[in-house]
């Protein structure tokens, strides 16, 4: 059965909004009664008035830029890399015998505890954070294509063979678009491990970007501008997200379970 | 493994050309041997198919047809022994023989013309034209542009069998292919493979466990008993046959006598070293198969 029956097709898509709209009005009063310090939690309004400053001033899109930059440059990285390791891993025995026991000991380090080290390497430079973002994102990409690749039906593969399929039509029309569902979970986790990874290093390393916006502010007392940070890191993962799905739905049409 | 091919591409799966004896291809099979580690599947194995006879090999799990078919298939190599394919070993004859498999293993990814084009060259309208034409010989080019997850069992295994013969092949080898498939689907089919098989001429070798599919679409049934062909029964029925006929029903059921009679006798029949090993069946002999395939 449908959920909400009786609202017209224009109004159901708002059914999700309801509940944030109403914690927003909830925290309004709550600030505006004076009920909860504006030092702890500003005003929504306070909120919408510094983002609209710092957009007026040009600062939120320049760190927003230096963000973004970090994030898809370390996620084409570590993703490439990833991909391709996963790749080989999977393709060839003696690559996985070789090199996936290494992978799998740094895996286990979280890589955020390399910070101290990557700050002396790199000192507060971009290098650094690229580092980082790029070590995060490498690992849950190398695993799901790995797995996706072991995973492909090998009746499949020998179908393939018997059909006349040579190795790299095997490899492009059998077991690369069986992998991709699994590829594309990993892709999907590594987004979520880029914003994280841009976080900690901002915050703790940065002159520019959101994460060094939020530091700043946090200095000067200015919640509104850290609430505007925290929002711009909520908003950024949902674009993450809802381009990891469009992928998905444009490359896996053919699977019932992303029509 | 594939040397490109020498043959025209085939173009016209429709023709009406009288089936000959060119269009078949002469199976001759001499002293195969297949051993799995210490397990021996096939024991001097000697078989000869005529040019597009249609051969059907029946026996219980584990007797060793489904191995015969994937040696014929150059899937797996013979321990010893020889398959030459009107005289040339068959792993320089890849092109002539095309396998229909227990399952229909179509590629998800792929729509079903697409499928049904699997490993041949050409540009996409002439592919296109070419499968449309093959699944118009299964009945199915409505369902060109479909995926493969939109059909039934019966569908795929249709679109199977479009994608087998838009090869041209002169050997067809069915693994079972209609077992999977419910009573009314699997007659259907039979009928289906029995038309296009007379049409085209090729030879077919078909393994099932089915007594009556094979004495329906049969020249002549062979029965597998520990590695080695221990019946061969020519079926000199008219066509189209009817199942009822008392001729038919003779025949089913002389053949399942024959079949079911190791029951009996198993136990002596059995070499004493392993028997456990032995009454494991099909399911873990492909499962070694399997694991022997690496992935590339």
């Amino acid at each position: 059965m449908m959920a909400f029956p009786r609202l017209s097709a224009l109004a159901r898509p708002l059914v999700p909004w309801l509940v944030p709209l109403l914690l927003l009005a909830v925290w309004q009063a709550a600030t505006q009664s004076g009920f909860v310090s504006s030092r702890i939690a500003p005003a929504p309004s306070a909120v919408a008035a510094s983002a609209y400053a710092l957009l007026i001033s040009g600062e939120l899109l320049h760190h927003l830029w230096s963000s973004f930059q970090r994030a898809s440059i370390g996620f084409l990285i570590g993703g490439g890399l990833g991909f391709a390791l996963g790749l080989l891993s999977g393709s060839i025995r003696s690559f996985e015998l070789l090199f996936d026991t290494t992978v799998q000991m740094i895996r286990n380090v979280p890589h955020l505890a390399l910070i101290p080290l990557v700050i002396l390497w790199f000192g507060i430079d971009e290098t650094g954070k690229l580092f980082l973002v790029a070590l995060g994102v490498l690992f849950p990409v190398y695993l799901n294509t790995f797995h996706g690749i072991r995973a492909v039906d090998k009746g499949l593969i020998e179908m393939g063979k018997s059909y006349g399929l040579g190795p790299i039509g095997i490899f492009t029309q059998v077991i690369l678009p069986g992998a991709l569902p699994s590829i594309l979970v990993g892709v999907r986790f590594a987004l979520g491990f880029t914003w994280l990874t841009l976080i900690v290093s901002e915050t703790i390393a940065a002159s520019s970007g959101i994460g060094y916006m939020a530091m700043n502010a946090r200095e000067f007392f200015q919640t509104d501008v850290v609430v505007v940070a925290i929002l711009l890191y909520a908003l950024l993962g949902k674009v993450a997200d809802l381009a990891a799905r469009w992928l998905e739905q444009r490359l896996l049409r053919w699977n019932p379970a992303y029509a | 493994m594939y040397s490109p091919s020498t043959r025209p591409q085939p173009t016209d799966l429709d023709s009406n050309s009288t089936p000959d004896a060119s269009s078949g291809v002469a199976v001759s099979v001499a002293a195969l041997q297949k051993s799995f580690g210490a397990r021996r599947v096939l024991h001097d194995l000697d078989l000869t198919i005529r040019p597009g006879e249609f051969l059907a090999i029946v026996g219980h799990s584990g007797c060793g047809k489904s191995t015969l078919l994937r040696l014929l298939a150059n899937l797996d190599p013979a321990s010893s022994g020889s398959i030459l394919l009107d005289g040339t070993p068959v792993a320089r004859q890849q092109e002539d023989l095309r396998l229909m498999f227990q399952d229909a293993r179509l590629l998800p990814w792929k729509s079903v013309w697409a499928n049904v084009t699997l490993g041949l060259k050409g540009s996409r309208a002439d592919l296109r034209r070419q499968a449309l034409e093959a699944l118009n010989s299964v009945g199915l080019a409505e369902r060109a542009d479909d995926w493969p997850g939109q059909l039934s069992g019966g569908q795929r295994q249709r679109v199977a069998l479009a994608r087998a013969l838009i090869h041209k092949p002169r050997l067809l080898l069915l693994d079972e292919p209609l077992g999977a498939l419910d009573a009314l689907t699997r007659i259907e089919m039979q009928g289906l493979i029995e038309r296009l098989w007379l049409r085209h001429g090729f030879t077919a070798v078909l393994v099932t466990h089915d007594v009556t599919e094979a004495v329906a679409l049969a020249d002549r049934v062979i029965l597998i008993e520990d590695g080695a062909i221990t019946l061969d029964q020519p079926v000199a029925l008219a066509r189209p046959r009817e199942r009822g006929e008392p001729a038919f029903a003779d025949l089913e059921q002389t053949v399942l006598n024959r079949v079911l009679r190791q029951d009996h006798q198993a136990a002596p029949v059995t070499p004493p070293a392993q028997p456990t090993r032995q009454q494991r069946g099909d399911a873990s002999l492909s499962a070694a198969q399997w694991a022997a395939y690496p992935s590339l």
